[in-house]
């Protein structure tokens, strides 16, 4: 092919590109849409989710959005109690809420005694005026355990309304909405706003907030590093093209197929910008030790010979990258089957890219030439010839560092553990842990577990047995540190059984007689309006709700309250009765469970298909179990030091692992592909480790560099879970490279593979 | 009160206006006391069901009326009896409660007519007369429905914060039984439709023996079924005493 026509043909694959990288970008534009509600997320068909879709339809259990209206000078005032009734009106008047889920001081159901009998109201309609009237409802506050402590703290000073919403009503729009409305409410008391609604919300617009700052900041650097090593603009911006093309096909299909994008969308392009910049590198390494040794060769030369060496190991490590992805689609969970499916796509496209993209750019812009860096180049040599020289002089300081850091690692690992927590993601004096601090100071807890009991036959639920149990296990539960109370039918009972037998703390218990309790909760639904009883009980008292309300979401205390709860189990199904778990708080719980199984099933599949792969590329098992080396360190080494720094798993933290396959399979297959054209070439073992050093070592240097360089600077993020993804891309790129040219090069190097013929 | 409404012969009469139809449902002439079985079938929207069995007596006495009610079943509430007295001037009824496993007699109080009855969908107010000078009626159309020709008057009541913004009233023509009722909530939405799917003639009154409230926001219903009623049998001013509450039915 004549040189104008390559031309030609390279301007037209990369205008091509080009112009179908436009038609994604408005694609995107047009399509794209993210999902905010979290039950997106959660594999539908898995029991805890039907089980729990349905509890929560039964008592129609929804998060809570938690109003903290505080008054230093105590809310018993005519104005703080108007302020409280204005709130509660005006979210009732709200599209997004149903009136019967804002409940609050002034909706609140007081049930009491009166001389002649019981009576169900409101603790008041119209706002009291004198004081009288206000110490009278303050009296009937303090002395209703269902109301004092949980809509009114103990100090008089914080009066809680508490809205109920569904998520899928819960929107960023909304989200803002209802912070401007309740702040409308300052001064001169102080509002405060927390619940579970509000931490999602939060971290929704935070995260990809962040992100949005973050990320060219991390180009920026990236750029500037690829540039000091690659010492040309043309090649830097070709390189970077790769990535940010790649990044645009994938999220372009995305929006194509009309998939939404999710929280962990946001990883795909970290992912890709980690692993695509590899190909440029490599390529561009090899171009330059071509022409350093070809001075004269033409730029066609120069291409044909870089192709020819190159294809393969790029072909090899995009598809290794790729099917490791791809072993994602095994997890339960949709986001992150779509994560791994896209960026599965995207390695791919970045192969094309690399393959069509950067010899284009070489032919239209022309090849680098430059005199110095021969110098500097022999500089490198040196140095790569030295290394691979002293490591195989310490290869026994090599060898047992690995095996410390192995079972250091294993040790580490065994202490991993699982954080569901939405608000350790953030900063600890930030406005949201302060606030969800102080309500959880004055209040039960923002976060919430319920226990759903249930029986075979009608009208268990009220007998006096299990009600009692129920009453046991709620005190019981409620010595767990962190559980602040508990709510469910068996309050309801104490309460009508107390303000019946005059108000006598002796009779503050569940009553022996079957039927009065049938009685009592008659009398209920007779005295007011039995709505709020379906939120603890069915309606053949077949079913009961529990809610304990815990002042953390952390796992551990999730864990600690539930194991508390366990240990009733066997107790109720001695009656017939089982216990299962509901609630946003425990979803979260299962979730991240989910996600952790489904990272490791995954990870231990893709690091049995790479073996497999490797082994077929070379035709040699054996390389197949070296090349896994750095894989496996990679991963081992990562979670083994999250669990000695004690940082959780989180979905981030986990999807992470993913880039150990992704970068370490990379350095790997460059490393040994290299080895063994080296090896073929030369058939001389020292020779063959000094070259293979200093051409792909030097790459996959050059790669960790940019890479880590890029990701450090996400240690500067004001959101913590990005930051924790900065340190642990860095490292793992870190691990991979070190884990390469060390270990996985001496095990190669005495396993004499590609020279076992030759002896 | 819908289980006495009852309705006179009607003739040929003049084109009516709303306020005129209504007075005529109001001005039906009611039994003097009335006794039956009621079957009240409570279902959520889960479709769950809660069915109880009662016995009541309700008697006139001059504007007022007396009310007493027994529960047959579930059986761990039988016995239990709940009386009302409701007064034609206005003041708020007296409402007690016997619970047999108490061994007591309660009196119970409710803030207002707009609390439901017995966790129905029923208020209390749905349940008795509202006199029609309360509302301003207009009389919207005449139209045909389950057979029957209707007069369809919509009554606003004058009080602003009445819990209904507004009803809609389906008048037999016949005799004027209110056969269908529609029920706006505050904000004007429609909260409840009532139903009566089924009245007879019984002893020269109207009664109707079965109705429907259904609840649209809430998907819940309540139906009530009247059997053996017997209308003017001479039920005993002392039947509704704190103390034949504590007899059984």
């Amino acid at each position: 092919m004549k040189e104008s026509l390559m031309k030609k043909t390279a301007w037209a694959i990369i205008i091509s590109i080009l112009l179908l990288s436009t038609w994604f970008v408005f694609e995107m534009a047009k399509n794209a849409r993210m999902e905010t509600d979290l039950d997106e997320y959660m594999p539908k068909e898995h029991p805890a989710f039907v089980y729990n879709d349905q509890a929560e339809a039964w008592f129609n259990i929804k998060d809570g959005i938690l109003i903290a209206i505080e008054n230093p000078e105590g809310i018993y005032n005519h104005q703080t109690l108007q302020k409280i009734k204005d709130i509660t009106e005006a979210m009732q008047d709200m599209p997004e809420f149903e009136a019967a889920d804002i409940i609050s001081l002034y909706t609140a159901d007081n049930i009491v005694g009166t001389e002649e009998g019981l009576d169900v109201k409101s603790f008041y309609k119209r706002v009291p005026q004198t004081e009288e009237k206000i110490a009278e409802l303050k009296q009937n506050v303090r002395s209703n355990e269902m109301v004092q402590g949980r809509l009114v703290s103990d100090n008089n000073q914080v009066a809680l309304v508490v809205a109920s919403i569904n998520d899928s009503v819960f929107s960023m729009e909304f989200y803002e909405k209802i912070l401007a409305f309740a702040h409308s409410y300052e001064g001169p008391e102080n509002i405060y706003v927390a619940g579970v609604p509000i931490v999602e919300g939060t971290m929704a617009y935070l995260g990809p907030k962040d992100m949005k700052t973050m990320v060219p900041i991390v180009i920026l650097v990236i750029i500037v590093i690829l540039y000091a090593v690659l010492r040309s603009v043309r090649y830097t911006l070709a390189t970077l093209f790769v990535v940010l093309f790649s990044t645009i096909w994938a999220f372009g299909l995305m929006s194509l197929l009309g998939i939404p994008i999710y929280a962990v969308t946001i990883m795909i392009p970290v992912m890709l910008i980690a692993i695509g910049v590899a190909d440029g590198i490599h390529l561009y390494n090899h171009l330059d030790l071509f022409m350093q040794e070809n001075e004269g060769a033409t730029k066609v030369e120069a291409i044909k010979d870089m192709l020819k060496n190159m294809w393969k190991p790029v072909v090899m490590t995009s598809v290794t990258t790729a099917v490791g992805f791809i072993s994602l689609l095994t997890s339960e969970v949709l986001p992150i089957k779509y994560f791994g499916l896209f960026t599965a796509f995207g390695v791919l496209s970045a192969m094309i890219f690399s393959l069509v993209l950067v010899p284009a750019v070489i032919l239209v812009f022309g090849i680098k030439r430059k005199k110095i860096i021969h110098k500097n180049d022999n500089n490198h040599a040196g140095f790569a010839y030295r290394f691979a020289e002293k490591t195989l002089k310490h290869k026994v300081l090599v060898i047992s560092v690995t095996t410390v850091l192995i079972f250091v690692s294993l040790y580490g690992t065994s202490k991993v553990w699982i954080n569901s927590s939405f608000l350790e993601n953030f900063e600890r004096d930030s406005d949201i842990v302060l606030t969800d601090a102080f309500i959880n100071k004055h209040f039960g807890g923002t976060s919430t577990i319920n226990v759903i009991l249930e029986s075979e036959n009608n009208g268990v639920m009220i007998q006096s047995d299990i009600q009692k149990l129920m009453d046991e296990m709620q005190t019981s539960v409620e010595k767990v540190e962190t559980v602040g109370n508990s709510f469910s039918i068996a309050d309801y009972v104490k309460r009508m059984n107390k303000v019946m037998n005059a108000d006598e703390e002796a009779f503050n218990v569940i009553p022996e007689n079957n039927d009065l309790i049938a009685q009592y909760l008659l009398l209920y639904e007779m005295s007011g309006d039995p709505e709020n009883l379906w939120k603890v009980i069915d309606y053949d008292y077949r079913k009961a709700n529990i809610t304990f309300q815990l002042k953390s979401d952390n796992s551990k205390e999730l864990n600690n309250a539930i194991d508390a709860i366990e240990k009733y189990r066997k107790s109720f199904e001695e009656k017939g009765v089982s216990i299962n778990y509901a609630g946003s708080g425990y979803k979260a719980l299962v979730f991240t469970g989910l996600i952790l199984t489904g990272q490791i099933k995954s990870l231990i599949l893709s690091v049995i298909i790479i073996i497999l792969l490797l082994s077929l590329m070379f035709k040699k098992l054996s390389i197949g179990l070296i090349g896994s080396i750095p894989v496996i360190l990679t991963a081992l080494i990562s979670f083994g030091l999250m669990g000695l720094l004690n940082i959780p798993l989180s979905t981030t933290t986990a999807l992470i692992s993913s880039i150990a396959i992704g970068i370490g399979i990379d350095y790997a297959v460059h490393f040994i592909d290299r080895y063994r054209i080296n090896a073929h070439e030369t058939k001389d073992k020292l020779a063959t480790t000094r070259e293979t050093m200093y051409h792909s070592g030097r790459a996959i240097a050059f790669n960790a560099l940019v890479v880590i360089s890029g990701f450090l600077v996400m240690l500067f993020s004001v959101f913590p879970p990005n930051r924790s993804l900065g340190a642990l891309v860095s490292l793992n790129m870190f691990i991979s490279f070190i884990a390469t040219v060390t270990i996985m090069y001496l095990v190669l190097y005495k396993s004499n593979i590609f020279f076992k013929k030759k002896n | 009160m819908i289980l006495s409404a009852v309705a006179g012969f009607s003739t040929v009469k003049a084109q009516m206006n709303g306020q005129q139809i209504m007075e005529a449902v109001y001005n039906n002439p009611t039994g003097e006391d009335v006794q039956g079985e009621l079957k009240m079938i409570l279902k959520n929207k889960q479709g769950d069901e809660r069915v109880r069995e009662l016995k009541q007596y309700i008697r006139q006495e001059g504007q007022d009326e007396k009310k007493i009610m027994f529960f047959l079943s579930p059986a761990d509430v039988k016995g239990t009896s709940f009386m009302s007295w409701s007064y034609a001037d206005g003041r708020d009824d007296d409402q007690w409660i016997y619970l047999p496993a108490l061994k007591r007699t309660k009196r119970i109080s409710s803030d207002s007519k707009a609390d439901y009855f017995m966790g129905s969908d029923f208020t209390y107010d749905d349940l008795g007369d509202r006199h029609p000078s309360e509302d301003n009626h207009t009389l919207l159309r005449e139209e045909t429905i389950d057979g029957h020709a209707c007069y369809v008057v919509e009554s606003v009541p004058k009080e602003a914060d009445y819990m209904y913004s507004k009803t809609i009233t389906w008048v037999i023509k016949d005799n004027f039984l209110g056969l269908k009722r529609d029920f706006n909530d505050e904000r004007g939405n429609l909260l409840k439709t009532l139903h009566i799917k089924k009245f007879e003639k019984i002893n020269g009154f109207w009664t109707i023996l079965n109705t429907e409230m259904h609840n649209v926001q809430k998907n819940h219903t309540t139906e009530m079924i009247f059997s053996d009623v017997k209308i003017n049998q001479g039920v005993p001013s002392g039947k509704f005493t704190e103390r034949s509450m504590t007899l059984g039915q």
